[in-house]
């Protein structure tokens, strides 16, 4: 089950890349496996039983599968050293203002739908 | 230490298994710690990254030589960005009579918390490998490594972002959005799930199963749309 969502999963990411080469050199192989299955998905109307394992038992996992590239930040330690401050202030400041304005506009566009549904 | 002992370590720690057994142990003792204490700073991913960095360092082996015998990792990546097809498939059908206030939300702030990084670090005077490696903060980590090479950003430094952004989205995020009156399960889920990803999500989910939903949304749509129009946007700028 698990192998056979699995195969499924890397043969859309194949078709992706044959797709990248000869039609979209913009987008990632990946990328495009990915809007591969999501229409067959939607084409099927269900995720299947062999599928759904493949995806949650990788997505379970990927915090594991993230470690060595997380490790690779090392080599990255002196480009980094010099703006620390800069890098560390701009990364809090933009999620908290984001966070926020996201919320904000998110609230007022329900708010306003409501009322145009109201004075229907 | 006698010449046979040290022939046996040497040939320990630079067996080919060695740096996947080093990643499989120290990441279960991250997510023990993590579930023990429930800590957003304690992501499993950045504890055992610091575990593995520690042993390396005090085995004196090369990172190199590390991230070449755990690239089955990073291989796995790829099937994991089309997996996530499945999140995406699954969500979209909770979306219902909100779809209007959810897409423009999604083309509007996620303009904004993709531009922002970069524009702050430009601001800080950080420099432009980083001002780029910052477009990719808001997606979750396998989209954001994938992009940030894609944009001449730095990947490793992406995975790194992401995972803070998602660790400063979940600690702050619920309480500064009660301070600003946004109250609307949806409101607050789109919010945490477009800006902080996966660890926002998980926060969202604390929030009620709503707030969780669209959460999930948010990030599914957000990592789409940035996958998909980042690299086209950089390629029609070049």
């Amino acid at each position: 089950m698990l192998l056979r969502g699995l195969t499924l999963l890397i043969l859309m990411q194949l078709l992706g890349t044959a797709i990248n080469v000869l039609l979209l050199p913009m987008i990632p192989g990946q990328v495009l496996g990915m809007l591969l299955l999501f229409a067959w998905l939607m084409i099927r109307g269900e995720v299947s039983a062999p599928l759904n394992e493949a995806a949650s038992s990788l997505l379970r996992y990927l915090p594991l599968l993230l470690i060595p590239t997380a490790v690779s930040a090392v080599l990255f330690i002196d480009t980094i050293s010099g703006q620390m401050i800069a890098v560390s202030a701009a990364l809090l400041l933009s999620v908290v203002l984001s966070l926020l304005f996201t919320g904000w506009l998110m609230n007022k566009l329900i708010a306003r739908q409501t009322r145009q549904e109201e004075q229907i | 230490m006698s010449p046979d002992l040290q022939a046996a370590w040497q040939a320990v720690i630079h067996h080919p298994l060695f740096g996947i057994g080093i990643t499989l142990a120290t990441y279960q003792l991250a997510l023990a710690a993590y579930e023990r204490t429930r800590w957003p700073f304690l992501q499993p991913v950045l504890v055992a990254m610091l575990m593995v960095i520690g042993i390396l360092y005090l085995c004196d082996i090369d990172v190199r030589e590390y991230l070449d015998f755990t690239n089955i990792f990073v291989l796995l990546l790829g099937p994991v960005i089309v997996a996530l097809a499945v999140p995406l498939y699954i969500n979209l059908r909770h979306i219902r009579q909100l779809w209007k206030p959810v897409l423009q939300t999604l083309l509007i702030a996620g303009v904004i918390a993709t531009l922002m990084g970069s524009g702050l670090a430009w601001l800080f005077g950080a420099s432009e490998e980083m001002q780029r490696t910052l477009l990719t903060k808001s997606v979750t980590s396998p989209f954001s490594i994938l992009l940030a090479s894609e944009v001449n950003g730095i990947p490793a430094l992406a995975a790194i972002f992401s995972i803070l952004t998602g660790v400063i989205g979940a600690m702050l995020g619920p309480e500064l959005l009660r301070k600003i009156n946004v109250t609307h399960p949806a409101a607050v889920g789109m919010a945490m799930g477009l800006t902080s990803h996966a660890v926002g999500t998980a926060r969202a989910l604390q929030e009620g199963e709503k707030c969780g939903g669209f959460a999930a949304l948010g990030m599914s749509l957000i990592g789409v749309a940035t996958a998909v129009m980042l690299p086209v946007a950089v390629s029609i700028i070049t």
